[in-house]
């Protein structure tokens, strides 16, 4: 097909021809051509179908506000459905499908809806599929879901890469047409650290697509020069291809730039990135939007906005049609007139709504005044239109002006509402702006030339001086003030077909009228009834007629009837740029042990437990299940010795000579009393008196302390006690650090952990259980000198340890130490050996420390000590907490002992129903013990200190699981503690 | 002689990269000790700093490099500073208490952090992918350092050159940080 539309002229590059793809068809374009002006120069007025009624449509704006002409990009994994033609850079290779056809574009078989528009008008799902009640979601949603929506989503993973970032300025500019460029101009000169962001390609806006000189030069000149001008300064970052999509607070402005989108083949860089941009103030030149006339068929391919039409034209040297009328209720309208002549193209009539209209001589042009476009006649394309005064003249394309709009969105993020300005008839940013931002140009309803100039030199100026920049002296170049009288005219009365009003959603005008009809008179719920100013145009082209028409309807003024709200994002933004680069196995960040080479070499599988991955298990030769592992680990390190890497623990030296009283606070129980050399175990409360964490504190020193936490904990309590030193108690002298990756920490469990320390400890420490009984702790050495410390600590309940060397040494320790544990056959254990050993001795951990439990909950009530004041003691002890019959933590056993014991189940009294009304409590914890030879669980049960040996039920309905199962100490090995003193 | 060895094995240790020019580097043998200054005797604590390393402690935000002891002090709160230097083997907390006579409280901190050199013309390019901190030399001078967030971790940031930045986490971590840097530099390549 031969560019049948490409006239003189244009920005575009005819040195360099483009191949592109549309549907099947091969065509082309020149580089600087969007999508859309391409496929208008090849006469492919026909681009797409309608949400609703699949309509033929074609391009209708020349920007990102475009409402049809929406295409899908690419195939495969890097299809993407809904993008705006108008806004897609061709470039070699395009490919680009129509969207909402069963069957060819030309012939769409859903087609048929426009012949049933009758009965789908607004709301009509509401009112057509209501009965049969249960057809709803088996039949007709399924049919109206594969029936709507434009493009189609490919399924696959998307293939691309995104990426975000962080910027900063002193004055962001956004958008850089002549106010834009005039702002930037004015902040570079004067020193300021500009960021100019525009979301064309091509920077200079409107300058790019008129005829209007600036200082002289054509507009695009000026606009080249002033971007050359503009890049050749250290302090400003240009940034075309980004749009500011969102105005957040304290200045914060997001913003979407597009870095491969137009290349074949962006070289794996991420395709887009969004930038979080850090403003000191900024000024909003984002521009102005023309709006349509409604009138009967005004849909048709080859109807387009009249400043869309002179973009094709001047910029892109593509004209709409051979045959163009005008139809406008302003002067702007009669400029598409002349710019089209002046190329050459014949303008068959002027259509103005208006009785006056400007003076102005269009070659081969008729004049119709007070008068307006009624109908269109053709399908797939318009063939020629009808006037109010019943006059059909045939045309291949038609420009539409009904006013231009200031692009108010952004002014709004933060609940500014416009105002209403009757010269314009539009509005424009009014209430409170976000914080920082000023408003220049056509965006501020300056919508002639050198009042956009003017204009965005004296906001930046302002700016400037707020921050405290001298402002360079710059004049404000000559330009003219082309006329822009406009009238309030928003759609013709006379039609008797559909008139749209919103193209992409397919509301029409007697949509509007019949939402007022029923009710729905509010903005807001119009919006929500007909669909109008949804989906990826916001209703940019639509929404001021929309509630125009809505005014006239319900006899108010349009600024009565208001707008809806304006929210981020201004343009779509995909969920892929959002995510950025976190994604699969970097979608967070991941810890790693310090024995987790080693870990993985023997076997070891993971569990992410926060941010780390543990081992938790790790598997020999012949065994068959994750069972036989830790049952093995379990065993061997109570009848032998063990080696846990518990690293992951929170650890915080805390040093001051305030340190004792400090922790005294923090902590229930008191820490003040413990020795030098010492280790105590610790619970924390929270101010409600609910347990909060615990660990063990050894004192290393007078003035210092090492604190563990739990390792879920471990950055929120070093938060809390960072609250408490600062904003509490800043008269102490406390200081807090963590040290939670500085030291490799193993256990060291079982009868035989002394031996196999004596072979790693260098030999002039003393392990023995006299110079280092249980609960001390100190500084030793091992393998000839390196500093370790020592703690003689037990989860497990036998004779263990716990050693810490620096955390380079983390895997080698863990090497040495079976090595050296050879001789007794030492065994790593993992984290599930580590749960039934604990579980097997009564300790609690998270399940039990849920958040909902108190220190008396967990047989822990005298730890809160009434001698001092602690966080969350005075409430600990209110009547509710303390009461007799409080749940208790317990062990628990199946009375069959062959049963296996599932946590989460609730216990009941042996003959009660099972409801909430006769609930005793509930299994927090159970563990196959392979010692005991039978499932063994923890849990809370009412009284239960009190209940040993009786029988309750174990109830899970989940599971549909109900058991016998026998109260018993939570100890289940050694309760008398003999093991770990020895 | 003992019967083991332990070998020193920092997360990052050797690796060393080159992307077209800009270099990413794990520095060796690097040493870092916390210093905390005991509340009401600050001066007492300053005094031995300077005494230790000939230089008075920067304001908070900024660091210095000392010709005494070849170290670099950090200052990171009113009442807590770092001590950056090269040290091939353990008990560098001990040394700088040594050296302050025991006037201020320290913590080592050399294997709770792990280090990334980036030097070259695009390291404040590939910064601007995950640094929300303002790297412009007019607000992140040569010397000057802060706390921030990369990519959910937390880093200590310092400008050791026009560009050349000292990036220091959390060594559990490494390789996230890692692949978080190395993905910027690419990215802007």
């Amino acid at each position: 097909m031969s560019q049948k539309n490409r006239i003189d002229g244009g920005l575009v590059n005819r040195e360099k021809s483009v191949k592109f793809r549309f549907n099947e068809k091969w065509l082309r374009g020149y580089e600087g051509d969007t999508l859309a002006s391409a496929l208008l120069a090849n006469g492919q007025l026909l681009v797409g179908r309608s949400f609703k009624y699949h309509r033929p449509r074609g391009v209708f704006t020349s920007g990102s506000e475009e409402p049809n002409a929406l295409v899908q990009l690419r195939d495969g994994a890097r299809q993407e459905p809904n993008t705006r033609a108008t806004m897609v850079e061709l470039f070699d290779g395009l490919y680009a499908t129509s969207q909402n056809h069963r069957g060819s574009l030309e012939h769409d078989l859903l087609a048929v809806n426009d012949l049933l528009s009758p009965f789908l008008s607004a709301g009509f799902y509401y009112k057509t599929f209501m009965w049969p009640k249960a057809f709803w979601e088996k039949l007709y949603e399924p049919i109206i879901r594969s029936a709507a929506g434009l493009g189609k989503l490919s399924m696959l993973p998307d293939a691309d890469s995104y990426d975000k970032g962080f910027l900063h300025c002193d004055l962001l500019v956004i958008g850089a047409g002549p106010s834009g460029l005039m702002a930037a101009l004015t902040a570079g000169r004067s020193g300021a650290r500009v960021i100019l962001a525009d979301e064309d390609f091509r920077m200079g806006g409107r300058l790019n697509s008129e005829t209007l000189e600036v200082a002289g030069q054509s507009g695009p000149d000026w606009a080249n020069n002033a971007v050359a001008e503009l890049r050749s300064m250290d302090n400003v970052r240009l940034m075309s291809r980004t749009t500011v999509y969102g105005a957040y607070d304290h200045g914060i402005y997001g913003a979407l730039e597009r870095r491969t989108d137009h290349i074949a083949d962006g070289a794996g860089k991420p395709r887009q990135v969004l930038w979080r941009l850090y403003s000191k103030r900024a000024v909003l030149a984002a521009g102005a939007t023309e709006r349509p006339i409604a009138f009967g068929n005004n849909d048709r391919p080859g109807v387009m906005l009249a400043g869309a039409a002179r973009s094709y034209s001047n910029r892109f040297g593509v004209t709409p049609g051979q045959e163009v009328a005008v139809f406008t209720n302003n002067d702007d309208g009669w400029r598409t007139a002349q710019d089209l002549v002046a190329k050459g193209v014949h303008i068959p009539a002027i259509i103005d709504s208006r009785d006056s209209v400007p003076d102005i001589k269009i070659d081969g042009a008729k004049v119709y005044t007070d008068t307006a476009v009624m109908d269109t006649i053709g399908r797939k394309g318009v063939k020629a239109i009808t006037l109010t005064n019943g006059k059909v003249i045939p045309v291949d394309a038609l420009a539409v002006s009904g006013g231009w709009n200031p692009n108010v969105h952004l002014t709004c993020h933060q609940r500014g509402r416009p105002e209403w300005r009757d010269d314009l008839c539009a509005f424009v940013p009014g209430g409170d702006l976000p914080v920082g931002m000023a408003v220049a140009g056509a965006a501020n309803g300056a919508l002639t030339l050198a009042a956009a100039l003017a204009e965005g030199h004296a906001q930046a100026a302002v700016q400037l001086k707020d921050l405290g920049f001298k402002v360079a002296k710059s004049d404000v170049p000559e330009a003219e003030d082309e006329p822009r009288n406009c009238a309030a005219f928003w759609h013709v009365a006379e039609s008797k077909k559909r008139a749209w009003v919103d193209l992409q959603n397919d509301v029409t005008v007697k949509d509007i009228k019949l939402a007022n009809t029923e009710g729905f008179r509010s903005v807001e719920l119009l919006k929500r009834y007909t669909t109008m100013g949804m989906a990826t145009d916001q209703g940019k082209t639509s929404n001021i007629a929309g509630l125009a028409i809505l005014a006239e309807e319900a006899g108010k003024s349009v600024p009565e009837v208001g707008t809806t709200i304006f929210r981020p994002p201004y343009t779509p933004v995909p969920i892929g740029a959002f995510a950025g680069r976190s994604r699969g196995k970097d979608f967070r960040p991941y810890r790693l042990t310090p024995s987790h080479k080693w870990a993985e070499e023997y076997g070891a599988s993971f569990v992410t437990v926060g941010n780390w991955l543990r081992a938790e298990w790790y598997t020999r030769d012949g065994e068959k299940g994750w069972r036989d592992s830790v049952d093995r680990e379990a065993q061997m390190t109570r009848e032998s010795v063990g080696i846990c890497d518990v690293t992951t623990l929170g650890k915080i030296d805390i040093q001051g000579k305030d340190a004792a009283a400090f922790l005294d606070k923090v902590y229930s129980n008191t820490f003040s009393t413990l020795p030098v050399g010492k280790v105590r175990y610790g619970l924390m409360l929270r101010e409600d008196g609910i347990c909060y964490d615990d660990g063990t504190t050894a004192r290393m020193g007078e003035n210092h302390y090492v604190m563990t936490t739990t390792t879920a904990n471990a950055v929120l309590v070093f938060r809390r006690l960072e609250f408490a030193r600062q904003c509490l108690w800043p008269n102490m002298d406390v200081h807090l650090i963590s040290t939670t990756d500085g030291w490799a920490q193993f256990a060291v469990a079982g009868p035989k952990s002394r031996d196999l320390l004596r072979k790693v400890i260098d030999a002039e420490h003393d392990i023995s259980n006299e110079a280092f009984p249980f609960m001390a702790c100190g500084h030793v050495t091992v393998c000839g000198g390196i500093p370790a410390r020592l703690f003689r600590i037990s989860f497990s309940g036998e004779l263990a340890y716990e050693i810490a060397v620096p955390a380079r040494y983390g895997n080698s320790m863990m090497a040495v130490l079976n090595e050296a544990g050879a001789e007794f056959d030492a065994v790593p254990y993992g984290t599930e050996a580590l749960g039934v050993m604990r579980i097997e001795k009564g300790h609690a951990t998270g399940n039990e420390l849920n958040g909902q439990t108190t220190a008396l909950n967990i047989g822990l009530g005298k730890m809160v000590s009434q001698k001092k004041e602690c966080i969350g003691q005075v409430l600990s002890q209110r009547p509710e907490m303390i009461r007799d019959d409080a749940i208790k933590l317990m062990g628990f056993r199946p009375v069959d002992r062959s049963r296996k014991l599932i946590a989460g189940a609730h216990f009941l009294n042996k003959n009660d129903p099972a409801d909430m009304a006769h609930d005793q409590g509930w299994m927090t914890s159970v563990a196959y013990s392979p010692n005991l030879g039978h499932h063994i669980g923890l849990g809370f049960i009412k009284h239960g200190d009190a209940r040993k040996g009786e029988i309750v039920r174990a109830v899970s309905p989940v599971h549909g699981v109900a058991m016998d199962v026998e109260i018993v100490s939570a100890h289940f090995v050694d309760p008398e503690g003999e093991r770990l003193r020895g | 002689m003992a019967e083991y060895t332990l070998i020193s094995e920092p997360p990052l240790a050797g690796y060393d990269q080159d992307f077209d020019g800009t270099s990413l580097v794990a520095p060796q043998d690097l040493a870092l000790v916390s210093i905390a200054l005991p509340l009401g005797e600050e001066e007492k604590a300053l005094r031995a700093i300077k005494s230790a390393y000939g230089i008075d402690l920067p304001d908070v935000g900024r660091s210095a490099t000392t010709k005494k002891q070849d170290a670099r002090l950090l200052r990171l709160a009113q009442d807590q500073a770092f001590v950056l230097f090269t040290r091939d083997k353990p008990g560098a907390a001990e040394m700088v208490g040594d050296l302050l006579k025991g006037k201020a409280y320290v913590t080592d901190q050399t294997d709770v952090w792990t280090g990334l050199r980036l030097s070259g013309s695009l390291s404040v390019t590939a910064l601007e992918r995950i640094c929300p901190i303002d790297l412009h030399s007019e607000s992140f001078g040569q010397g000057q350092v802060a706390r921030t967030m990369m990519e959910h971790l937390g880093v200590l940031v310092l400008r050791e050159a026009d560009d050349t930045f000292l990036l220091l986490s959390a060594s559990s971590s490494a390789r996230s940080f890692l692949h978080a840097v190395e993905t910027s530099i690419e990215n802007v390549l």
